[in-house]
């Protein structure tokens, strides 16, 4: 079946969405991929059922959510700092401890 | 003196940054994608045996129920399949299996090769029902009391997962 049949009910417009939808969704079966570079057959499916939601009239935003409804937050390639504020944070605070230190010690060094 | 203050702060911190890998060591995996518990069980249409005959929403809906996500092609499913002929001898639970994408000759071929635990499979022949359930891909597990999922494993299914997730609620 060639690619354009697969979704045939979608504008020009639409299609950009899916894709758009598609590379920032990721493949629950993977380890990182995203669903338009996976070839599992969940990735297809999924696929379609966005073209699905699309027709429906659902907005990306929702379609996002409805995604992170079912499958957790590992589902979406865009982080949200919110969620795990700590991770973003851990460098910061290991950043500023050195600067600190080295600042410290070149300081007493020139004395 | 503030010197080695810092030192210390920061042997500290990469000591506990070392524990806390150390014991992250020890936990085991944990699936990224995130189960179905304490979802309902969406039935939207009319569902189907793989003998043609429709499943009444009720059977599905009442009681406890064991929904298991099966097919031939499957290799893990043939691994799971032995415990769960045990479990369907054992425990006084409704066992449905929903055949995954798979035509119905090689569903009936499976199932006269490895024994029958289910009382009915029902046909999924697109996915959509299984997709729409959350499964990612067979073998999956999902235990069903009045509607509610409970217990979903992703992945086979063995004695130990049994005890950890599902034998609570017999």
């Amino acid at each position: 079946m060639q690619a354009d049949a697969l979704y045939e009910d979608l504008d020009k417009e639409e299609l950009e969405r899916l894709e758009y939808l598609a590379d920032n969704i990721r493949c629950p079966m993977c380890s990182y991929g995203n669903l338009s570079s996976s070839n599992a057959p969940i990735s297809s499916d999924l696929k379609q059922e966005i073209a699905s939601l699309i027709n429906q009239g659902y907005s990306d935003q929702e379609i996002f959510d409805f995604m992170q409804d079912r499958y957790g937050d590992y589902i979406l390639l865009d982080t949200n700092i919110e969620d795990n504020r700590s991770i973003f944070l851990i460098p910061l605070v290991v950043l500023v401890i050195s600067i600190l230190l080295v600042t410290t010690y070149t300081i007493r060094k020139s004395k | 003196m503030t010197t080695r203050a810092f030192l210390i702060i920061f042997l500290l911190l990469l000591l506990s940054l070392f524990s806390f890998f150390a014991i992250s060591l020890q936990k085991d995996y944990v699936q990224p994608v995130k189960n179905q518990e304490g979802k309902p069980l969406i039935l939207d249409r009319q569902l189907y045996t793989i003998d043609g005959i429709k499943v009444s929403e009720d059977s599905l809906l009442s009681g406890k129920v064991i929904l298991n996500v099966y097919a031939s092609y499957c290799l893990p499913c043939r691994v799971e399949h032995p415990f769960l002929i045990e479990i369907a001898d054992s425990k006084d639970v409704k066992m449905v299996g929903i055949s995954h994408k798979e035509q119905v000759s090689a569903t009936k071929d499976y199932l006269e090769e490895l024994g029958d635990p289910y009382d009915f499979s029902i046909l999924d022949l697109d996915g959509d029902f299984s997709l729409k359930l959350g499964v990612i891909g067979p073998p999956e597990t999902f235990l069903i009391i009045d509607g509610e999922i409970v217990a979903h494993r992703i992945g086979v299914i063995d004695i130990n997962i049994w005890n950890e997730k599902f034998e609570k609620y017999f």
